[in-house]
């Protein structure tokens, strides 16, 4: 206990040093207003605005990082409170009470209750990283390669059963982002892959360009097709604080999601969006008055928001601890990371405590900005949504050009992200989850030399897998997800879990 | 879903016969053209060494794409059986790029081992996805925007082929004016003026800004 106090306030004396406050500021704004534009969700923002992480210190840049993190996912709310158009997947429940709730003039009560909602899940949900992150540590010696592969199997099986629609569907996009990620040079005896003569693929496909093209260009391509499906709420956002009877109703519904996102984010395999999903059904579960959800109950908004953020934060549990990425906002962090010379994992926390400890202590402080800055900035944001969106999506173009082509000053990588944005536009088309294809993606070369190693340690023994504990408990539990998600019984709950 | 400024096309969702006229044949095209590239694919020994198998899948593409044209087969579901027969396709993509790797040696893994186990496992899939889509009925194809895509890619393209020849004030100003005609609603003063105000705010904030390495002008 003594000893997490003293690792918090090594922290807090990192993240409050008036340079790495200014840029947690800076981040969280730049991300909420990024995060505000329609369709664009964390993952797209953070991919954009890597590029201005890059001239600073390691330590400062991920504090921006996680600030622009916590904006991008606040910014996400309010457009589905304000717009009904979800920014992210996480925040699509949100839209059902929470644009309700403004359309019935109620927009402030619904916006100040995410922030504080979230608020209050950010503060719980820091303690928990910093009070895993030691023991998990020690649970990461034990992982061989074998457990890390049976741990991102996991891991993909859950995107999987997250997934909306088809359970095939969503396995196929899984296998097309492992097989994508296989292309360039091979790890351990640097062959050329699947990489047609051109050099510029030999170092693989840039996570930041499948993310970008298939979440940024595609989801404009789509958006473009529907202009006139956007409805503002035209009222003015008036009363922004919600009434003592709001907190009320809201105190318990926060304190539920809060626990339940927790859990479930750390958990790999898209945390935050199950996490508002569960806390969404399990509000309306055990409300006394169900009837009200979906015509803007305020624990509607409240459940969901706690729990995603909540969610959102216990995701740097695995990423942490194990190195392993639980989604794909992670994924870019490792990226993010790895440009600053840093690679994730349990070594993390012991070779760089102030790293560690100043980002733990950054992120509730990216929170405690969004609620003391952003909600007087409600009002900029409206405005800003007024903005038409043929004005928008040339300014997300350019800068997603700019930004993709600053990683690697590389004119290829540009090319690159508008054909995967054809990509991501297809498979919308056909009604597939780009999601899953990602995180195959981001893990694929992770689990092929998992893979590798442990078949090369157990002798060409395929049983390894089965005949480890941990590795075969993972393994079971990535059998029975997958079963209960193919038994109609569950598939018809699960679709009207995503109907709702 | 319809677009103010209809591009030349047929009406708003392709259907029956046509539909699986059209559908049969792409499939023939991709199955005759994944066929020649298996053949034109240089040096391997055999023709049932690993080569084989994007040749059988070829013929399985070509042959359902006959029945699909020829009416024999009834598509019941076009969203999922178009969908996963494009996967098979870039699956053999894969097999092809990675035939020549070499694989398991003994109890450890080549190069090409997990590429080529992915696609398998991807064809599996997929041939299920595709099946799926004869048996059971589902979602008609939607119909494609082309206004929105096509400029879009271009405009990214012209970004990725001046950024370097030209600098960035040049290459963000086209970028921005192409993409702008990506939607219907297209008022050209107003463009013109929004594309010189973000031209001007990213030639400040990136070079300036944020220190990053880039060039203004076309260099000479």
């Amino acid at each position: 206990m003594y000893e997490l106090l003293a690792n918090l306030a090594l922290g807090f004396s990192i993240a409050l040093s008036p340079n790495n406050m200014f840029l947690c500021l800076v981040g969280a704004l730049v991300g909420t207003l990024i995060g505000v534009l329609p369709g664009i969700g964390p993952l797209a923002t953070i991919a954009m605005l890597l590029p201005i992480t890059f001239g600073l210190p390691p330590v400062g840049a991920l504090i921006m990082l996680a600030g622009i993190y916590y904006g991008a996912q606040y910014g996400g709310s309010t457009t589905s409170i304000l717009i009904n158009i979800p920014g992210e997947s996480s925040s699509v429940v949100t839209c059902l009470d929470g644009h309700q709730m403004a359309r019935q003039g109620r927009a402030g009560p619904a916006l100040s209750i995410a922030a504080i909602g979230s608020f209050f899940a950010g503060c719980v949900s820091t303690v928990l990283v910093a009070a895993l992150g030691k023991p998990l540590t020690e649970l990461a010696l034990l992982f061989g390669p074998a457990e890390y592969f049976s741990l991102m199997v996991l891991g993909l099986i859950f995107a999987v059963v997250l997934a909306k629609g088809s359970v095939l569907k969503a396995i196929a996009m899984v296998l097309s982002g492992l097989m994508m990620s296989m292309v360039g040079s091979d790890l351990e005896t640097g062959a050329e892959r699947m990489s047609f003569g051109i050099p510029e693929l030999s170092d693989g496909i840039g996570f930041v360009v499948v993310a970008m093209g298939v979440f940024g260009f595609g989801e404009i391509m789509r958006n473009l097709e529907q202009v006139s499906t956007r409805e503002i709420v035209q009222a003015k956002v008036t009363g922004l604080m919600p009434t003592l009877k709001d907190l009320k109703a809201a105190a318990g519904a926060i304190g539920r999601g809060t626990i339940l996102g927790s859990i479930l984010g750390i958990l790999p395999g898209g945390g935050a969006v199950i996490a508002a999903f569960a806390a969404y059904t399990f509000e309306k579960r055990i409300s006394k008055t169900p009837e009200r959800f979906g015509r803007g109950a305020i624990e509607g908004v409240a459940a969901p928001e706690s729990a995603n953020n909540a969610a959102a934060q216990t995701s740097f549990i695995p990423l942490l601890t194990l190195g392993i990425p639980p989604n794909a906002v992670m994924a870019l962090m490792v990226g993010a990371m790895t440009i600053h010379g840093i690679v994730p994992g349990p070594q993390v926390m012991t070779k760089q405590p102030e790293l560690f400890w100043g980002m733990i202590a950054s992120m509730w402080l990216g929170n405690l900005m969004l609620v003391v800055i952003n909600l007087p900035l409600v009002g900029m944001w409206v405005r800003l949504l007024r903005v038409p969106y043929r004005h928008l999506f040339p300014m997300i173009i350019i800068f997603c050009c700019i930004g993709v082509y600053s990683l690697n000053n590389a004119a290829f990588d540009a090319s690159m992200t508008a054909i995967f944005g054809l990509v991501g536009y297809w498979l919308v088309k056909h009604d597939f989850e780009p999601a899953p294809m990602l995180l195959g993606f981001v893990l694929g070369p992770l689990m092929e030399e998992n893979l590798r190693r442990a078949m090369l340690i157990a002798r060409g023994d395929a049983t390894v897998f089965v005949t480890r504990p941990i590795s075969a408990t993972l393994l079971a539990l990535a059998t029975i997800l997958l079963v209960l998600a193919v038994l109609p019984m569950i598939r018809a709950r699960r679709e009207e879990v995503f109907t709702e | 879903m319809s677009e103010a400024s209809p591009p030349a096309g047929g009406g708003s969702v392709i259907s029956g016969e046509s539909q699986n006229l059209y559908g049969g044949t792409t499939l023939i095209v991709v199955g005759l053209v994944m066929l020649g590239i298996s053949f034109y694919h240089p040096g391997l020994a055999g023709p049932f060494g690993p080569i084989m198998w994007p040749r059988v899948l070829s013929a399985l593409i070509i042959l359902a794409g006959v029945a699909v044209a020829s009416g024999q087969l009834r598509v019941r579901g076009p969203k999922d059986f178009y969908g996963g027969a494009a996967l098979i396709g870039l699956a053999m993509v894969a097999m092809l790029a990675s035939i020549d790797l070499p694989g398991m040696r003994g109890f450890a893994f080549g190069p090409g081992t997990a590429p080529r186990l992915f696609a398998m496992l991807l064809v599996g899939a997929s041939i299920g996805i595709s099946i799926g889509g004869l048996l059971f009925e589902g979602p008609a194809l939607e119909r494609y925007a082309f206004r929105g895509p096509i400029f879009l890619t271009a405009s990214v393209l012209i970004f990725a082929g001046t950024i370097r020849p030209l600098g960035l004030v040049l290459s963000s100003f086209a970028t921005i004016m192409v993409s702008a005609m990506a939607t219907p609603d297209l008022k050209w003063r107003e463009t013109l003026l929004w594309a010189v105000i973000l031209t001007a705010f990213c030639s400040l904030l990136f070079p300036y800004g944020l220190n990053l390495p880039f060039q203004l002008w076309p260099r000479f």
